[in-house]
């Protein structure tokens, strides 16, 4: 199908951070009556795109079409007018404003200059019953947990009558009984002519009900073409080029049985009642559907968060060393374990200071009663550099780097420490293949020392190659914790579910 | 030593417009005003700079730190009102009521750094409401008399030169060399820097952000101190309202110094150079014999016009 | 329709009292406290004096509040009454009085809270370093026009706004219906939403840009209007009588709710907040406090109201 006849499309993009490129050259046509899946790796440019397509950011090069006709400098407002809604990530909500006002922002009908509450009102019900949004549509927003908010944000997108509907991720948050009504929801809108692109990495949903697919790959297309002929292993080869297999080592326990952490009953924030041993040498996965608590445990054990336990252990040589959970960073860090946040950007990293400053930071903050000394900084600097591959000028500053050698960083900085215990929250996120594969090399390398690393993941393969067990949240709580030789995908999200069924072992089909 | 020196430099970048303005306006003034270029009368604006670069120093580390310290103008009064009222006999040298009065400003700077560091208050609110409660202690300790000091070592401080160089130009010269060693030099300096780009991050990579809060404002407190005495040892006595016009004047001082209100930037160096341009253009008012309300809006002028240098807020 | 409408409508309103209640219990407290005080004070003449020392106050919080709510902070609020005042006083000379005068105030506000709005909400520059350098422009601007106190005001300006009688008490009416309609806006809705999540709004298509530079002229206005009314009521222009209003304003905002990050707080907080600090003063000042004791509670105020939901916070997480 041709340019000319697509909704919104756009037509060879180029855009690029910082001088590197997020998108080479891409086209894409929406057409009405279609569900237009985007897949690609995280990294590979989708959010970027779908910037490009609602106004948010403006393309270096190419055209962005509306039915057929370029436009130039589409603001977001501009895009409203003509119909194109987006629902991203990242909420676009104002935490104080009532979910009614949310839902209208920026749309308002007025009557005399004022908002016009009845109207507002009256569209509030309709699109709430549609979503099953049954909150009292005066309740501010802030007051509403995660996954709620997601849907006031696809209420937002859907009240001004959108002719396209951009979806990115939409179900990351959802609990179940929300993702169905989605489904449906994005079906009907569908059937009613509207045009839908809809980026989502659950393989099974894409299949189950995109007519049509793109496929990023490190900011260029690789594939485009309706989804007619296609399973989950096709799609995956599209997104990733290569067997999946390949990206991951064959698996190696190197685990040593010796303990350096244990606790018993460890409580922090949402998670509770948490039982929980780590052994030198092994990689332990922790996973477990959004919002579960494992985050929260993640942070309790590093000290970021306030945590209790009946029984908390940390082994230096044998040694039992401390015994209540840390009530700082930086005594977690003084007795060898140390985190790496998921939000390199806002969280692992000082964006504008330089490469160099970065690795050096918890060093500096884990003995500050010293010296600036160049040579010495250079050298630890340099050295860690070559031992995570992170290329390139070091004085540059961190906002420079792709989102992967940011990531790459944000691990190294902790080695100067030599922790025995790295715990990393979803650190492949965002982040292209091939840095993907460093970052578990690195990993592996990490546990061969003799470290031992603790892998909370959103990415189930990861979790089912990499580990030597994996520890599966729901509601607050470890459901169970499953050996390598159990830890399927099938198992892993049965378990994070909540489904009371044995896991299926390895290799036996489900 | 050279990374250090590096380091310096790259802070030296920023600042280096405000030295220009004071070069280019030293300069026309000598040409233009007799007497402008006079050494005596370069090294009075230098003695005078003194005063503000002090405060300076405190002010600078706790804006690149991300705060800010509002309670220095205070903290000056009230280290100049105290000294009288903490001298005793057998302190011949003055040194110990110097001492004395110092500590009180540290912990009045250890009060704020308490507030800000260990219960979170904003910076902002803290040392407002601080100056406001100072201020009415010293209209009660006060009123509204002005109070003669007689201290062996503040006459010996505000009179003696070395070399032909102020003694108190010295103490600046130390003092301000101390503070840009421990801000380029050190590692604890170093991370004042990552406190003001990001507490976040900071938090999570260990750094012991509450300890560096608390040391901060503890300095910041000790210059005002320090300030107060010199401002002391020129005028001979204290009152009420002496430290005023130096709030307004450190912060000043520090945006036209190149380093960005909303801190993780900066230098003390570009302060220095902001202090000596502040006392340049009042001194220039002065001559050209314009009035209080020349000196506020030329001030306000310079530093909307400065702007452009130290960045902006970059968030939407 | 405007039945389902008006019910939403309140239904909001109500619900944006949620934190507030607090603040309005110590309010209530104090204020039987001062009727008891002072018997006689519910007496015209009595209570329009009170509501004159406090419209002033009111109306400074009120223009301090806008500013917060869309992420920014004003330290200009001062030295812009000063202006105002001192703008006041030299134009009701000139032949067009009155009128005159309340024309130039408020095209003073305008012009003033548009230059901050191009720095801030164009130029993107931080909102403390600008409104703190302009509040050195406006002083010197307004010991240029009048080096002391001086100037003209007609006394029937005077007396009808600070007279025995409640103009006043119907002009803060004004003013919150006034902010009610313009919250209950497009603009205004987005002036919320700008300082609650800026990234946000702007994808939503709300004019961030126009919604921070409306707040900044309004704020302005405001200021300078209150600068009319201190004219007014003193019966002459000073280009200091603003001073301590900086402080007080921020007081009053933080009180009653209002963050530094924008998007959080509320309008009839920041009101509460400045009414209670105005009870407050009138207190010390009847029991004989010496004035420094104001200083003093006014600071102890200030860090006590914010410091109470950190300390709550940090209790509940080590308990």
């Amino acid at each position: 199908m041709g340019v000319q006849n697509a909704v919104l499309g756009a037509h060879n993009v180029s855009k690029a951070f910082f001088g590197n490129p997020v998108l080479r050259e891409v086209s894409i046509q929406l057409a009405a009556g279609r569900i237009h899946a985007l897949l690609g790796e995280n990294g590979a440019g989708k959010s970027t795109l779908i910037n490009l397509l609602s106004g948010t950011l403006a393309p270096d090069s190419g055209e962005i079409l509306v039915d057929g006709r370029p436009v130039t400098a589409l603001t977001p407002r501009e895009a409203h007018d003509l119909g194109i809604a987006v629902v991203q990530q990242e909420l676009s909500l104002a935490s104080h404003l009532s979910i009614a006002e949310n839902i209208g922002l920026g749309a308002y009908t007025r009557r005399g200059g004022l908002v016009d509450y009845g109207r507002l009102a009256a569209a509030v019900a309709e699109i709430g019953k549609e979503l099953g949004l049954v909150e009292s549509p005066d309740t501010p927003v802030g007051r509403l947990p995660l996954g709620r908010r997601q849907i006031v944000e696809i209420a937002k997108a859907l009240y001004i009558k959108p002719r396209i509907l951009i979806f990115d991720e939409p179900t990351s948050s959802l609990a179940a009984p929300d993702v169905a009504l989605l489904m449906r929801l994005v079906r009907r809108l569908r059937d009613r002519g509207v045009a839908i692109l809809y980026i989502s990495h659950r393989l099974n949903e894409i299949l189950d009900f995109c007519d049509y697919v793109t496929v990023l790959k490190d900011g260029s297309v690789t594939a485009d073409r309706p989804l007619a002929g296609l399973d989950p292993t096709g799609l995956v080869r599209l997104m990733v080029g290569r067997d999946p297999r390949n990206l991951f080592l064959p698996y190696a326990s190197q685990s040593t049985g010796a303990l350096v952490l244990e606790t018993k009953d460890f409580r922090a924030a949402a998670a509770v009642g948490i039982d929980f041993e780590l052994y030198h040498g092994e990689i332990l996965g922790v996973g477990g559907l959004v919002g579960h608590g494992q985050e929260d445990f993640m942070m309790g054990l590093c000290g970021a968060i306030p945590a209790k336990a009946d029984h908390f252990r940390i082994f230096v040589d044998g040694e039992a060393v401390r015994s209540a959970p840390f009530a700082s960073v930086a005594e977690a860090n003084a007795r060898g374990v140390a985190y790496i946040p998921a939000d390199r950007r806002k969280e692992g990293l000082l964006l504008p200071h330089s490469i160099d400053f970065n690795l050096l930071l918890p060093l500096f903050a884990s003995r500050s009663v010293e010296r600036r000394r160049g040579a010495e900084e250079s050298a630890i600097t340099e050295r860690l550099a070559q031992r995570l591959n992170i290329r390139g000028d070091r004085r540059r500053p961190a906002q420079a780097l792709s989102g992967g050698n940011q990531q790459k960083v944000a691990v190294a900085k902790w080695l100067p420490l030599e922790p025995s215990v790295l715990l990393l929250n979803d650190p492949t996120r965002g982040v292209d293949v091939d840095t993907k594969r460093e970052i578990y090399l690195a990993l592996r390398a990490m546990a061969a020392e003799g470290k031992a690393v603790v892998l909370l993941s959103t990415d189930t393969p990861e979790l089912v190659h990499l580990c030597d067990r994996v520890m599966v949240f729901h509601k607050g709580g470890v459901a169970a914790t499953l050996p390598h030789a159990q830890a399927s995908e099938e198992a892993i999200v049965a378990v994070a579910m909540g489904v009371q069924k044995a896991p299926a072992l390895r290799g036996e089909a489900v | 030593m050279t990374a250090t020196l590096q380091r310096f430099a790259a802070a030296y970048a920023r600042s280096l417009v405000a030295y220009a303005i004071v070069a280019v306006l030293w300069i026309t003034a000598s040409i233009l005003i007799a007497g402008f270029g006079a050494y005596a009368h370069l090294r009075y604006i230098v003695e005078l700079a003194a005063v503000i670069g002090l405060v300076g120093i405190g002010q600078t580390i706790a804006v690149i730190g991300g705060g800010i310290d509002l309670s220095v103008s205070a903290i000056i009064t009230v280290t100049a009102i105290i000294l009288p009222l903490v001298s005793f006999d057998a302190d011949a040298t003055g040194l110990g009521a110097i001492a004395l009065a110092l500590v009180v400003a540290a912990g009045i700077g250890a009060v704020n750094g308490l507030g800000i560091g260990y219960l979170g208050l904003p910076p902002l609110i803290m040392t407002l409401a601080m100056a406001t409660i100072l201020q009415g202690l010293l209209v009660l300790i006060a009123g509204g008399s002005a109070i003669s000091v007689s201290n062996a070592s503040l006459d010996w401080l505000g009179s003696t030169h070395v070399l032909t160089i102020s003694v108190s130009i010295i103490l600046w010269a130390i003092v301000a060399g101390v503070c840009l060693f421990w801000l380029h030099g050190t590692r604890s300096g170093s991370l004042i820097f990552a406190i003001g780009t990001s507490p976040v991050v900071s938090k999570l990579s260990g750094v012991p952000i509450r300890r560096l809060t608390l040391a901060t404002y503890v300095i910041s407190g000790v210059c005002a101190g320090l300030a107060g005495l010199l401002l002391l040892s020129m005028n001979g006595q204290g009152y009420v309202g002496i430290g005023d016009p130096y709030l307004l004047s450190s912060i000043a001082a520090v945006v036209l110094g190149g380093t960005p209100i909303l801190g993780g930037k900066g230098s003390y160096l570009g302060t220095i150079a902001g202090a000596v341009l502040l006392v340049t253009m009042t001194a220039l008012i002065t001559v050209i014999n314009a009035s209080e309300g020349w000196r506020s809006l030329m001030l306000g002028g310079l530093i909307l016009g400065m702007l452009p240098l130290s960045g902006r807020d970059q968030s939407r | 329709m405007a039945g389902r409408g008006a019910r939403l409508y309140w239904a909001i309103q109500w619900r944006r009292n949620d934190g507030l209640g607090a603040l309005f219990l110590v309010l209530a407290v104090f204020a039987v406290v001062y009727a008891v005080l002072f018997h006689g004070i519910f007496a015209i003449g009595a209570a329009s004096k009170f509501v004159q020392g406090w419209f002033p106050t009111a109306m400074v919080a009120a223009a301090q509040t806008i500013v917060m709510l869309t992420g920014g902070i004003d330290l200009s609020v001062g030295p812009m009454v000063s202006l105002g005042s001192v703008v006041a006083a030299s134009s009701m000379d000139g032949p067009l009085g009155v009128f005159g005068g309340v024309l130039s105030v408020l095209v003073l506000g305008a012009v003033v809270g548009a230059i901050v709005g191009v720095f801030v909400a164009i130029g993107r520059y931080p909102a403390i370093i600008v409104t703190l350098a302009l509040s050195f422009v406006l002083r010197g601007v307004a010991l240029l026009i009048m080096p002391r106190p001086g100037g003209f005001v007609p006394p029937l300006l005077s007396d009808f706004l600070a007279g025995v009688h409640p103009t006043t008490a119907i002009l803060l009416l004004l003013l919150v219906i006034i902010w009610k309609l313009y919250q209950a806006t497009p603009l205004g809705l987005g002036l919320i939403a700008a300082g609650d999540n800026a990234e946000g709004a702007y994808r939503s298509g709300v004019s961030v840009t126009a919604a921070r530079m409306c707040a900044y002229v309004v704020s302005s206005v405001l200021q300078a209007l209150a600068g009319l009314y201190m004219a007014a009521k003193t019966g002459s222009g000073d280009p200091l009588i603003g001073e301590p209003m900086t402080l007080a304003a921020i007081s009053a905002a933080v009180l009653g709710g209002v963050g530094f990050l924008g998007g959080q707080g509320t309008m009839r907080g920041a009101l509460a907040g400045s009414l209670l600090m105005s009870i407050l003063i009138s207190v010390m000042f009847f029991l004989r406090l010496p004035l420094v004791a104001q200083y003093i509670v006014q600071g102890l105020i200030i860090i006590v109201t914010v410091a109470l939901p950190l300390i709550r916070v940090w209790w509940r997480r080590t308990a």
